[in-house]
Formats: C-alpha cells, sequence, structure tokens
C-alpha cells in the first residue's frame, strides 16, 4: 500500500530539513515520492508538523524492580477507565500494555528500558514483549557481579573481560551495557555505606574507576554502537557534581553516557548545603565531545524512585513517601524501590527541577544532550508534554519559578538563561540523535529508505497539548495513533546486538555457575521462543 | 491429542472448548481459579478473565499475600538463594516447616560450607526461631534453637533485645533472647529465612523490622521461601499485565484489585461467581469450595473430582510435557525449562488459545 502524507511541516534534522513538503510511505519504510503512481491512501497534514517517531533512550518500563515498584503502590495507579474492546488491558494502569499506548500517543515508538540484570533478562524480556506497538531495547547491567571484578582482582587481561561483557550481552539480549554505581552495591553488602569512583570494592581491591574503565574498553573493543551507559557513584547527594566532574575525567576522552545526570549535578552552597552545580557540570559537558548525557529531569508529584543502585536506594529509605520501600540485595546489583513526592515548595526539589533545566539550556549540543525524566526517578514519563514546554519556552519557565521558593531559585542561574529550544532541536534530542547513539540507522529521521515510524503533531500555543496526543502515529507504516487515540496493537521489535566474542568464555561460566551457585548457566538464558510473539528480536550492526 | 470430557463423558478437544467457552462467556461473574501454570498459562488466564468480564485468583494466593501485603504496608528487604548461599555469615530461620515447604533448601544454601565472599572466611552460624523437631544441627553447623510457642511475641523479644531493650518475658528465654541478638548483631551478612504456614502478615512485619533495626549497625535482608505451583510467577506475569498482583477482577472492566472480594473460594461459596475455571498444571490439585458452580477444569490426568466438571480437559506439566517458563525458586527468577520428558499433550495457554478463540479471539 501507497501512502502520502501531504504538505505538512517536515521537521528532520539528519537532513537538515525544515520546509513544508510530502512523505511518502510503502509498507513499513518510507520511499522517494513515485513517479506516476497514485496514494492508495492520503493523509493531508498541511498545517502540521511531521516529526520521525521519537525515541526514549533511558526510561525504565520493564523488569523485576519496576514490577517490584508496581506491587508496592497498588494504591498509586487504581484504575477508573472502562476496558477497550481493541487494546485489551490498556486501561490496567502502570501495565506493560499501557505504558505502550500512552507512549505511542505521544508519538514515541522506540523506548529503551535501560537496567536489566543479567539473571532477570528473561522476565525484562517477557514485559518489554507486553508492550504493544513500541519498539524495544534493554541495557545490561553488569559491574557489580563477581565474575567480572573476580576478573579485575586477578588482573585478567581486558580480552577476558571484553568476552565476558560480549558473552553476557548476547545471553540476555542486550541493546548496550549499563553499569550502575560501579562496585557501590557490592561494597554496600559489605556494609560500606557510601561509595566513590576512587573507593576501593572490599574483597576486590578494585576501585569505581577501573570497573568504568574496564567495561568501557570492551564496549569499544566490541563496536558495540551505543557508548558505555554510567549510572555514577554518589548520586543524589549534595556536592556530587565533584563526583560528575572527576568521572568526566576518568572517561580518558573515550565515549561515555552519563545517565540522568541531573542527579549528580548539586553543589553544596546555601543554607542546606545544597545549591546547584549545574552550570558547572554543563561547562565540562560542553567541553568533553566524547561524552553525552541524557537529564533524568525532576517534575513536581507523586513518583517513585527504581533503581539497581542500592546503596542510594538503602541511604534514601528514611525520605520515602508514602513510608515504604523494598531493598533488594540481588545477585549482583539488586536493587531498590523508594516511593518520593517531590514538592514544588520544598528547596531541595525546587534545587532539583532548576538543576535539570539548567543542564538542558546550559549543555550547547543538542546532539549530546538527550531528553529523559529517567522514568519514573525524575518523574514520570507522562509529564514529558510539560517538561517540553518549559525548554521551549522562557514565559513557562517563568511562571513556574515564579511558584517556587526564592532562596532555591536563588542557589541556581535558571532564571538568568533565555535559551529556548526549537522544534528542530528537539527533534534532534528525541529522534535523530538517540538513533545515532543507539546505532539505529533505520530511524530517527524522515528520508527515502528509513523505517516509517512518524509523528504528526497539530501545533498549538500550549506546546504540552501538542505533544501530549499526536494528531497521527505510524509504526512501521501502520496507522496506530489517530487523533491523540491509539487505533489498535501491534507489537514491536526489541533490538540488540550481537557481537562476535571467544566462545572459551562461556566453557569457563559454566564451570563458575556450576562451582559457585550449584547452577547451569544456561537457566539465565532468554530463548525466543518462549516470547510471546514470533520473531521478537531484530539485530543492530555491532560496528562504527 | 489430549483426553477431554464434558459432563464426564469422553469428548474432542473441540467440543470441550466450545463447551468451555458457552460456559463461561455466559456467566456473570465467571472465575479463574487455581492458576497453577505457567507464564504463558497464566498469561493467558489473565487475558481471558479480561476478556470475560471475571476474576482470577491462585491456590496459593493466602501464602503469598502474608509476605507481599507486609510489602506493600511496610516494605520488605530480601536477598536470593545464591547471595545466601555464597555471602550469609548468619541464618536465622523462623517457622517449623522450612524444609517441608522446600526441601532442598539447605543442600540450595550449603550452610557447611564457608561463605565464598564472606570476608573472615569463618563457619556460619544458625539460629532457629520455632526450630523443625530433630534438626539439632545441619551440615556440621549446629543450630540455635528458640522454640517459639507465640512467634510475634519471640520475634517481638528478640527485636527488643536486638535493640538493647527491656521485654516482660522468662528470665530463661530472655538470655536465650540475648544470646541469639548477639549472634545476629556481629552477623557480617546475615539472612533470615521465612516461609511456611506458621507465618502471619504480623509475624513477617516484625521479623522484617528486625531485619530494618539490624542494619542499622550491620547487614541482614531476608529470603522468604514463597508458595509452589508457580504461585511467584503468577504475581510477576499479573503484577507487569494489570499492575496488580492476583484476586483481582475485570468485573467493572479495568482491574480492580481487592484480597477478600476476589478470594476465588469466597466468590464460588458466596454464589457471587457463577462460573469457574480451574488450572492446575503442576500439581493434581482440585478446587477447596464446596458450593457447586459449573466448572471448566484444565488439569492432569491424575486430578480427581468427586463430581465430574462440567468440562473436563487434561493437560500437561511445563517443563515436562512441553517447554515451560516460570519462576524458580532455587535462582529466585523466571527461567525458561525445557521439556524433560515431550509429549503430545496440550499446554494451559494451548488451551486457553482455543477456549478464546470461541469468544472474539486472544491477546
Amino acid at each position: 500500500m501507497l501512502v502520502l502524507l501531504k504538505g505538512g511541516r517536515i521537521v528532520d534534522p539528519v537532513h537538515q530539513r525544515d520546509e513544508v513538503g510530502d512523505i511518502w510511505i510503502e509498507e513499513s519504510r518510507i520511499v522517494a515520492a513515485p513517479q506516476g503512481r497514485q496514494p492508495d491512501v492520503t493523509y493531508d497534514v498541511s498545517g502540521k508538523i511531521v516529526m520521525a517517531g521519537a525515541i526514549d533512550i533511558h526510561s525504565h518500563i520493564a523488569g523485576g524492580n519496576v514490577n517490584t515498584a508496581r506491587l508496592l503502590l497498588p494504591e498509586l495507579h487504581r484504575g477508573h477507565s472502562p476496558r477497550s474492546p481493541a487494546l485489551p488491558l490498556a486501561t490496567g494502569r502502570w501495565s506493560t500494555f499501557e505504558t505502550g499506548c500512552t507512549y505511542a500517543t505521544m508519538g514515541f515508538t522506540t523506548v529503551v528500558e535501560p537496567a536489566v540484570a543479567p539473571h532477570q533478562a528473561l522476565q525484562g524480556h517477557l514485559e518489554l514483549a507486553d508492550v504493544p506497538i513500541l519498539d524495544k531495547g534493554a541495557l545490561t547491567i553488569l559491574g557489580n557481579d563477581d565474575f567480572l571484578l573476580g576478573l579485575l582482582r586477578d588482573n585478567e587481561n581486558q580480552a577476558a573481560i571484553t568476552d565476558y561483557v560480549a558473552s553476557t550481552l548476547a545471553a540476555t539480549n542486550g541493546l548496550g551495557l549499563k553499569v550502575i554505581n560501579p562496585g557501590g552495591a557490592t561494597a554496600f553488602k559489605y556494609n560500606a555505606r557510601s561509595f566513590g569512583l576512587d573507593d576501593v570494592v572490599p574483597f576486590y581491591g578494585v576501585t569505581s574507576r577501573r570497573i568504568i574503565e574496564a567495561l568501557q574498553q570492551a564496549i569499544m573493543d566490541l563496536h558495540v554502537p551505543h557508548p558505555l551507559h554510567l549510572h555514577c557513584n554518589n548520586l543524589g547527594l549534595p556536592g556530587n557534581v565533584e563526583t560528575a566532574l572527576a568521572t568526566i575525567e576518568a572517561a580518558r576522552g573515550k565515549p561515555l553516557h552519563f545517565a540522568h545526570i541531573q542527579f549528580y549535578a548539586y553543589g553544596s552552597e546555601g543554607d542546606l548545603g545544597f545549591s546547584s552545580g549545574a552550570a558547572e557540570l554543563a561547562a565540562a559537558i560542553n567541553a568533553h565531545p566524547n561524552v553525552t548525557v541524557d537529564v533524568g529531569q525532576a517534575m513536581f508529584g507523586q513518583t517513585v524512585t527504581i533503581s539497581s543502585d542500592v546503596l542510594r536506594q538503602f541511604n534514601g529509605v528514611s525520605t520515602a513517601k508514602p513510608r515504604k520501600s523494598v531493598i533488594f540485595d540481588g545477585d549482583a546489583n539488586g536493587g531498590g524501590i523508594v516511593p518520593y513526592l517531590y514538592r514544588e515548595t520544598d528547596v531541595v526539589n525546587a534545587i532539583q527541577w532548576a538543576c535539570g533545566l539548567e543542564l538542558f539550556l546550559l549543555v550547547d549540543d543538542p546532539w549530546r544532550v538527550f531528553f529523559t525524566t529517567d522514568h519514573p526517578n525524575g518523574a514520570p514519563f507522562t509529564t514529558y508534554p510539560n517538561l517540553f514546554a518549559l525548554i521551549m519556552s522562557r514565559q513557562a519557565r517563568a511562571e513556574a519559578v515564579a511558584r517556587q521558593p526564592q532562596d532555591a531559585v536563588a542557589l541556581t542561574t535558571l532564571s538568568s538563561i533565555d535559551r529556548e529550544y526549537t522544534l528542530n532541536e528537539i527533534a534532534i534530542m528525541t529522534r535523530a540523535s538517540p538513533a545515532k547513539l543507539l546505532g539505529l540507522t533505520d530511524r530517527g529521521h524522515l528520508a527515502p529508505g528509513g523505517l516509517a515510524d512518524i509523528a504528526v503533531y497539530t501545533p498549538d500555543a500550549d506546546i504540552a497539548k501538542m505533544f501530549r496526543a499526536a494528531h497521527l502515529v505510524f509504526k512501521d507504516g501502520e496507522v496506530v495513533v489517530r487523533d491523540g487515540r491509539v487505533t489498535h496493537y501491534r507489537w514491536g521489535k526489541t533490538l540488540k546486538v550481537k557481537p562476535g566474542y571467544d566462545p572459551a568464555i562461556d566453557r569457563r561460566l559454566t564451570g563458575y555457575y556450576e562451582q559457585h551457585y550449584g547452577l547451569s548457566h544456561n537457566m539465565f538464558a532468554v530463548p525466543d521462543h518462549v516470547l510471546p510473539h514470533a520473531e521478537p528480536f531484530q539485530e543492530v550492526a555491532c560496528s562504527r | 491429542m489430549s483426553e477431554a470430557e464434558v459432563d464426564g463423558k469422553p469428548a474432542s478437544i473441540e467440543e470441550a472448548t466450545e463447551c468451555a467457552a458457552a460456559i463461561l462467556s455466559r456467566a456473570r461473574l465467571p472465575v479463574i481459579a487455581g492458576l497453577g501454570t505457567d507464564i504463558a498459562g497464566i498469561r493467558g488466564s489473565i487475558a481471558l478473565a479480561e476478556r470475560l468480564h471475571g476474576a482470577y485468583d491462585h491456590m496459593h494466593s493466602a501464602r503469598i499475600f502474608s509476605d507481599l501485603d507486609v510489602l506493600r504496608q511496610f516494605g520488605l528487604m530480601f536477598t536470593t538463594p545464591n547471595e545466601a548461599r555464597l555471602r550469609a555469615d548468619v541464618l536465622l530461620c523462623v517457622g517449623p516447616d522450612l524444609t517441608r515447604v522446600w526441601p532442598q533448601l539447605f543442600e540450595r544454601l550449603a550452610p557447611g560450607e564457608l561463605p565464598v565472599f564472606d570476608l573472615a572466611q569463618q563457619k556460619r552460624k544458625i539460629v532457629w526461631i520455632a526450630p523443625e523437631p530433630g534438626l539439632g544441627e545441619i551440615a556440621g553447623v549446629p543450630v540455635v534453637p528458640i522454640e517459639a510457642p507465640d512467634l510475634v511475641t519471640t520475634l517481638g523479644g528478640l527485636r527488643a533485645r536486638v535493640a538493647e531493650r527491656p521485654v516482660a518475658l522468662d528470665d530463661a528465654i530472655t538470655q536465650k533472647l540475648d544470646a541469639a541478638a548477639d549472634i545476629l548483631r556481629k552477623a557480617r551478612f546475615g539472612v533470615a529465612v521465612w516461609g511456611g504456614a506458621a507465618l502471619d502478615k504480623l509475624s513477617v512485619e516484625m521479623l522484617q523490622g528486625l531485619v530494618l533495626d539490624l542494619n542499622k549497625t550491620t547487614r541482614f535482608t531476608g529470603l522468604a521461601l514463597g508458595a509452589e505451583s508457580n504461585a511467584a510467577g503468577a504475581v510477576q506475569a499479573s503484577g507487569w499485565m494489570t499492575g496488580f498482583p492476583m484476586r483481582t477482577s475485570f468485573g467493572r472492566g479495568y482491574p480492580d484489585h481487592d484480597t477478600w472480594r476476589f478470594d476465588a473460594t469466597r466468590l464460588v461459596e458466596s454464589g457471587e461467581a457463577d462460573a469457574a475455571l480451574w488450572v492446575s498444571a503442576y500439581e493434581a490439585e482440585t478446587p477447596s469450595w464446596t458450593r457447586h458452580v459449573p466448572l471448566v477444569a484444565l488439569v492432569p490426568a491424575e486430578a480427581h473430582f468427586a463430581q465430574p466438571p462440567a468440562v473436563r480437559i487434561d493437560i500437561g506439566r511445563p517443563a515436562v510435557d512441553h517447554d515451560g517458563v516460570d519462576y524458580s525458586r532455587e535462582a529466585a527468577a523466571i527461567v525458561a525449562r525445557k521439556a524433560s520428558h515431550p509429549s503430545n499433550k496440550a499446554s494451559v495457554a494451548a488451551v486457553l488459545l482455543r477456549i478464546a478463540q470461541q469468544i472474539g479471539g486472544a491477546l
């Protein structure tokens, strides 16, 4: 079937397009305007904005810790809408089904779950398989596991570490590698209550810095497109901007992605010893082109923090609201689930909110700063429309700032920043650049040959309204959202890499699992055929 | 081909699934109960319940909710058998039936071995509250027993002594508690192991309070043994599919969770549920309710019913007759298992799919 989107404003930064034009779709792909053929279906999108489908690189939408959060907080997601016969379970709030529908409604077509523990990979993929419409990806967690720390302690060569990373990515069907408070979760098992970049993991004698270096090198050696995805030490602590700055230096000019950097952008000025260090951090990011960051914006309201940084989460238990938490000492990282209420009247929360916006606005290059709330840690992804408004409108920011404690505002530079994101910059940050970062050459743009993942928005003075409900969304060339409503389910792929490696490491792992756990290493595999839809995975090439 | 019966008489699988669909779709509130099946079967059950505007429950819900209600009212600290095996220097066992619940418990936790990840590499210690009779030692490790005629009081007393608070108990008991408290406080990575029928919510919460208190100065965590028939898998799949665990109903269209209202046995006994689908693929279990209700049963051939169900379809066992995915207690994760004795017996998911197709399709 040949489909024509006629006369929309096409915003495609990859091809430097921002102009009125047509887009042609045949089957799942965007095609060049065909000579002498009439479209089977024409959508008049004159006056509308046409972008590629949006890509979220860091959103906790699946896996054991997310599910524990669902079970911990039944009172936060009671249902109220009747079922829709076309969309089974989509009115189950916070279900995987609702997650896919809500993302699609906003024009998102690909979302990456950034924290899948190797031993929980099958559950992660079962949950992702039940997220309709979207393509998904999963980042696999290493860095607090005994096998890796043992390799480092024993000074094994980098090749063994690289093979281990490759084998783990393959077994877990990961799209990339995440490291979370490297060594910190393990140190917590030895009763450490804080853990910095150069602290030493008991029993192993290795530092966080060394773990990062080894994993960063492994990802480079394997040519995995997405750089090592790092959750730093000392998340959430006053003065932790020093840790972030030191970690940027520790990247040694090599590619490194810093997740939810807002949470490490804190100085220690002011009466509470808590201030914004975002300007300093943004300057360092600007000066280090090897570094990419996603923001992890905090937005006011009730949420729940879900993190495999079990040390940080344990330390946060006393701040839980409602007052109940789960702390899981898992096989490597584990995790912590701590409900949290960000209050506009709270000085610390207001500074956190401002820090995120400062980072969005002070990092010059929209290709290196990514749009996230670290869902749901800074805020649920349902707040995205409001966040678009805040970065695109200084008036919207001024109105919000006026409501906040002025002693908090004074500890940030936010009021001095005039920048407003353009639509083109939004398209870079949410489409073009995520595709590039993840190595997804088939999406993030609107040129012929690209996947027909397309979002069409109706411009509105109310920016949040425009982004909350797309006029049309196409996934693989098929309409899935019409006038802000999902029309039906389709089942996307989960994107993964499959780097080559020396299988000797698998034999070694088999022995290790037998000896240590008394279990088969194979027990934690993710066989395709047990997932509910046929051909659940799509491979992303490892080459740069 | 699977064996099937309608009203106690042999039937084809087509006739049986057609009849099942008719019974379930004509009910005002059908309940899917038992739910002893693999993840694919649970997924099919929940999708069918949604389509039917029915409710679903698991046969071991009562034991699951004694932990889950504490999780969502108080919070929880827990770990995996792997960590307990490799790291725990102290085990605090609670309940007189741990090895009945999990016969391989101590084989798995291997307390006789030195904990590999422990810095001190010292012999482990075991304290057992409400001990199993006759277990004076486990793999050469002596058990420090604390008899507990009233479990929550004993746990409360121990928690008080760990916090160095006074207790109004006999001196002899207090001395025992003090000795145990000393072991717990000196633990480097202690694990409280609990499970079984003796623990109610109050006991679990008191035990978790003790664990939290111990974490003020050292590391301590918990290990719940859970229940059989993939109960933990049902909690997980239900969680991601609806946001809630089992004992959830779609009577209002959206998932509505209530552990009393949607207890399957109560729904049937009260007459609120007017048809039931019973699923038990792991064990030849049958429903515990006594009231007659039109019943569709997906059970192994060995299952015995006093009255033949309206529809009975024999199904295979996950990981025996067919590949299956379920929650593994030994791995503390959802895992895929290959069929050990592949057969042509149908899986629960396959039968549910046929039923769903009669009434407008499956998820």
